[in-house]
């Protein structure tokens, strides 16, 4: 009678304890005196992850008091949601090598980050890998240190050195005007079925705020010789250079020149466009799955045709953390100098072929080998120190968004003039701003 | 006459249901710079997709995971459903209907209000990245209650009674009587909760970080949407067929059973 | 409709202890989070700081967010071109398969493939078959002289392709439900009709439809609630544009929650929409129960 309830009964606990037995084992392992174990997390491409792995493994071996456990962050449209839930949990891990300048505000307001400069050797050490006033760029507004520079990927054109060739482009346009000419001549259908199948360049067109920092924000910054969106704590950028910069691409899709379409694979590599505003993080990716014939160059972005001087981009830096979450702050920052040591910032170069932040990159004797086999690279490296990041305000997404509404209305859909999208943009900043103040 | 142009519609419609399907199945076989094409034939079909697919990601794996999950989920939802629609179909006591009414409540609710609170619920009970925090959350499904108890309510009063006088409780009754009279509603529970539990791909998001623990829409979702696949598309095709495969060839198999199943359920509610 | 039984015994003790899993999971997995949600309308909260109470600042905000009623536009509009689609579309393909004809299970099989599929998988192919300028659709339409259509690039095609996509993969449950409808109507009603001179079409709209009446209420409020979660799709293929038009308001909740970081707003937002999708099924069935 009451056999079956207790036998019932019974299974559900064994199912219960066995599965959370699972987890008990793995934490058993952990607990072990002596050993310190870290988590780190890294960004969820496929060349940061096999950089991350190599460098872990070689940690792990040299270091076996301290043994690293590498999880890459699951990619979603950005990985700041990942790392919010994690911290919404405090399942954060110890060190993390994907930290955007753009969040600092939130995490630091809220004692989330290790604060660097209490590690005695911190500045110092810092002092001779970078510049001194780039480092300073990096200081929070409580004028501690919360980030480690790690590297950064400066913007610039990516264009295919055959297809400019062959449509008589004689050299990389340098001003909006000569892209423009240079897109009249590459646009154009190639089989004759009536349907234009190359373009100058391609962009998402779907307004996803980040997809900003790869067209507006690069441009803007050039235009406006290195002004970001804020100047302080207020909004700057209602200027005639991001006028300019909607009117660029407003024209770029009136005339057809940039596709209203969404392509799946890579259409630079397919040949289908013959330029992408891109970063050093491409060129490993070009190497890998070029097609025999494939001929590339780099050049600076295009500034609007008065503009003389340098020319300035968006440097989508990304640097280590240490979050306060961890029991090992020192081990931790024992390992965080070990990943951005010189020998790991050439891995850095070759495995992923984004930039580190370290002076003297390209004059260095480690890494001269490298720039040889590398030419492309060199431009990116000799670019990086023209760079801007983003602001470190807590409510710069939404504002971007609002930008990328304005854009899409304004430059992909031709629904509204320049002058009225940056008006409008500028406006619904300064409300995002209202709403969230303090 | 008639009948032949009934027999065209039909076979339109199903070329348009079923030519999508068989389209991304050939385009994963195709070079990258034939995917564009709309026919179903390549004269260069090679596996390199696939190849690419199991290389990168961790998908047998995922696989295992997903069937255990999946199958753990489904045996709970129909184990306590039964047990919770006997009570509320059967028994009488006093809050009954109040339960009732809070069951159907609760099914209106949109998920989007509790994500988050569940998650930190996770966090508390140190369940993050384990299997604990992808089945337990889903072991009480108020549907599977409710298609419980409507069945259950057509069930003879007669039997019920003779089966107390020989001296059995409630349990027992559940269990020994009504479990081998139910086999339509449990196949149907069943069904319906494996394919639910097996298609679902927010929550492991949230709260599986460990690539040996995703599931596997999880884990194609991360592939075809995240950096992962490099621009291949081809790659990414075919991990989303990898993905489809199972569920279909299960679809197949049960094919009768899976429809019928669908359609009883509409009956009853 | 209670089974029959003389003598209404009051069962209390098994009776609770057989609901006590529901009730306990119920308190952890429900209760709990919309007694926190509830709380977070009140507070302003990101997460990564500690919560901050706002009073109604959070209902003041929504009350001037053009873009949150945008989006519950966009929702609506979904479900007004994808419910007709699918009940014609359905009703069609089911009156044909009920007709004298061999192959019925393989048809009822193919049309009810896409159903079981994940969305994900629906998701990535139909963005193939919707891209503009190398998608199968327009390749089709490139192939029979016609000019392309900006699916997902204009803001008048763009809920509307949605709605088709999110048919085309829901078409076979509601297919198969009409089926079983259909199957349940007694012969003799029809041939009484045949008798009496009833062409087919009248045949269909004085018996056939009224029978249904069951099915469609079923499919009704089942594409409606399901319409009202609306998410993966255009989170994926359109991040919410063209100019908003495929902003749904399940995306803005979650684009105010994860991207921004707003949780208490998230959290308003949640529960004024929830109230909404409880006006417009009441408002069905209203309609529904007046017809019967």
């Amino acid at each position: 009678m009451t056999c079956n309830k207790t036998i019932a009964v019974i299974f559900l606990l064994f199912t219960v304890i066995d599965v959370s037995c699972e987890r008990k084992q793995t934490t058993q392992i952990k607990d072990e005196q002596d050993v310190v174990q870290l988590t780190y997390w890294c960004a969820s491409n496929q060349d940061e992850i096999n950089l991350a792995k190599e460098l872990v493994n070689e940690w792990n071996a040299g270091y076996p008091k301290i043994q690293v456990v590498l999880q890459p962050v699951p990619a979603s449209q950005s990985s700041e949601e990942a790392l919010l839930a994690a911290i919404a949990g405090k399942t954060t891990p110890d060190v993390w090598s994907n930290m955007w300048p753009g969040a600092m505000d939130d995490f630091t307001s809220s004692g989330g980050l290790v604060r660097l400069d209490q590690f005695p050797d911190f500045i110092e050490y810092m002092q001779k890998r970078m510049p001194g006033e780039l480092l300073e760029s990096f200081r929070s507004s409580d004028s501690h240190y919360y980030q480690i520079p790690w590297k950064t990927n400066p913007i610039m054109v990516m264009y295919n050195k055959k297809m400019f060739r062959e449509a008589g482009i004689a050299r990389p346009p340098r001003t909006y005007s000569e892209y423009l000419v240079a897109a009249e001549k590459i646009t154009k259908d190639t089989n004759g079925d009536g349907r234009i199948d190359r373009w100058m360049g391609y962009r998402d067109i779907r307004p996803i705020w980040w997809q900003r920092l790869f067209d507006y924000y690069p441009l803007y910054i050039a235009a406006s010789g290195g002004m970001t969106l804020f100047n302080g704590s207020e909004i700057a950028f209602a200027n005639e250079a991001s006028v300019k910069v909607f009117q660029f691409f407003n024209e770029l899709y009136r005339h057809g020149y940039y596709p209203l379409t969404t392509f799946q694979g890579d259409a630079f590599l397919a040949e289908q466009v013959a330029t992408q505003f891109t970063g050093p993080w491409n060129v490993i990716h070009v190497e890998n799955f070029k097609i025999p014939g494939f001929e590339y160059g780099i050049s600076p972005i295009p500034v609007p045709d008065d503009y003389n001087g340098p020319v300035y981009t968006y440097g989508d830096h990304k640097n280590i953390s240490i979050f306060s979450t961890t029991k090992y702050p020192e081990a931790a920052w024992q390992f965080a100098k070990f990943l951005i040591s010189a020998r790991a910032d050439l891995r850095l170069l070759e495995i992923c072929s984004q930039i580190p932040l370290r002076k003297n990159l390209t004059v260095d004797s480690l890494y001269r080998k490298y720039f040889q086999e590398n030419p492309m690279m060199m431009q990116f490296a000799e670019q990086a120190l023209y760079t801007r990041g983003v602001d470190g305000s807590s409510v710069l997404k939404e504002i971007f968004d609002a930008i990328s509404q304005e854009y899409e209305i304004c430059a992909v859909y031709n629904k509204r003039t320049p002058q009225e999208a940056i008006a409008n943009a500028a406006k619904r900043a300064q409300i995002i701003i209202e709403w969230n103040r303090k | 006459m008639k009948k032949a142009i009934i027999y065209i519609l039909l076979i339109i419609g199903g070329l348009m249901f079923a030519y999508p399907f068989l389209w991304m199945i050939s385009a994963t076989f195709k070079p990258e710079v034939e995917i564009g094409s709309i026919g179903l034939w390549s004269s260069n079909f090679s596996l390199h997709n696939y190849a690419a697919v199991f290389q990168k990601i961790p998908i047998g794996r995922a696989f295992l995971n997903s069937i255990f999950v999946s199958a753990c989920v489904t045996l709970s939802v129909i184990l306590f459903g039964s047990i919770v629609g006997y009570a509320l179909s059967r028994l009488n006591f006093f809050g009954r209907d109040f339960l009732m009414g809070v069951i159907l409540f609760t099914m209106v609710i949109p998920f989007q209000i509790t994500l988050i609170p569940m998650y930190i619920l996770m966090v508390k009970f140190g369940w993050v990245d384990s299997y604990m925090a992808l089945i337990v959350p889903s072991m009480i499904s108020s549907f599977g209650i409710l298609l419980f108890r409507q069945f259950f309510m057509d069930i003879p009063q007669d039997l019920i009674d003779a089966a107390k006088i020989d001296g059995c409780n409630d349990l027992q009754i559940l269990f020994r009587l009504i479990y081998p009279l139910s086999k339509p509603v449990i196949i149907t529970v069943g069904i319906i909760t494996f394919m639910g539990s097996w298609n679902d791909v927010l929550w492991p998001l949230i709260v599986i970080r460990l690539q040996k623990l995703m599931t596997l829409p999880q884990l194609v979702t991360i592939f075809a949407v995240g950096g992962q696949a490099e621009g291949q598309l081809g790659a990414q095709l075919a991990a989303a067929t990898l993905l489809a495969v199972p569920i279909i060839l299960v679809y197949a198999f049960f094919q009768r059973y899976f429809i019928e199943s669908m359609a009883t359920t509409g009956l009853k509610s | 409709m209670k089974a029959g039984s003389s003598a209404i015994k009051i069962n209390n003790k098994t009776g609770y202890l057989m609901s006590l899993p529901y009730i306990f999971y119920f308190c952890l997995f429900i209760g709990f989070p919309l007694i926190f949600s509830f709380i977070l309308i009140f507070h302003k909260w990101n997460i990564v700081t500690p919560m901050q109470w706002v009073g109604l600042r959070n209902f003041y905000r929504l009350f001037h967010d053009v873009q949150f009623f945008i989006s519950i536009r966009n929702t609506l509009i979904f479900l007004v071109i994808h419910i007709p689609l699918q009940i014609i579309i359905a009703l069609f393909l089911a009156v044909l398969l009920n007709q004298k004809i061999k192959f019925k299970g393989f048809f009822r099989a193919l049309y009810f493939l896409p159903v079981v599929v994940s969305g994900v998988v629906v998701t990535i192919l139909w963005q193939q078959l919707f891209a503009y300028e190398t998608g199968l659709l327009n390749l089709l339409l490139n192939k029979l002289g016609i000019t392309k259509i900006p699916w997902l690039t204009d803001s008048r095609w763009a809920m509307p392709s949605i709605a088709i996509m999110a048919t085309w993969k829901n078409v076979g449950l509601y297919i198969v439900l009409f089926l079983v409808g259909l199957q349940s109507i007694p012969h003799y009603l029809y041939e009484a009709a045949e008798i009496d001179g009833a062409r087919s079409h009248q045949q269909f709209f004085h018996i056939t439809l009224p029978a249904l009446n069951n099915t469609m209420v079923l499919v009704m409020i089942l594409s409606t609630i399901g319409g009202f979660s609306l998410f993966i799709e255009p989170f994926v293929m359109t991040g919410g544009g063209p100019m908003n038009s495929t902003l749904s308001a399940m995306l803005y909740i979650y684009n105010q929650a994860f991207y921004f970081g707003h949780m208490g707003y998230a959290a308003t937002l949640g529960f004024f929409f929830a109230l909404i999708i409880l006006i417009v099924v009441l408002i069905q069935k209203k309609i529904v129960e007046r017809k019967d």
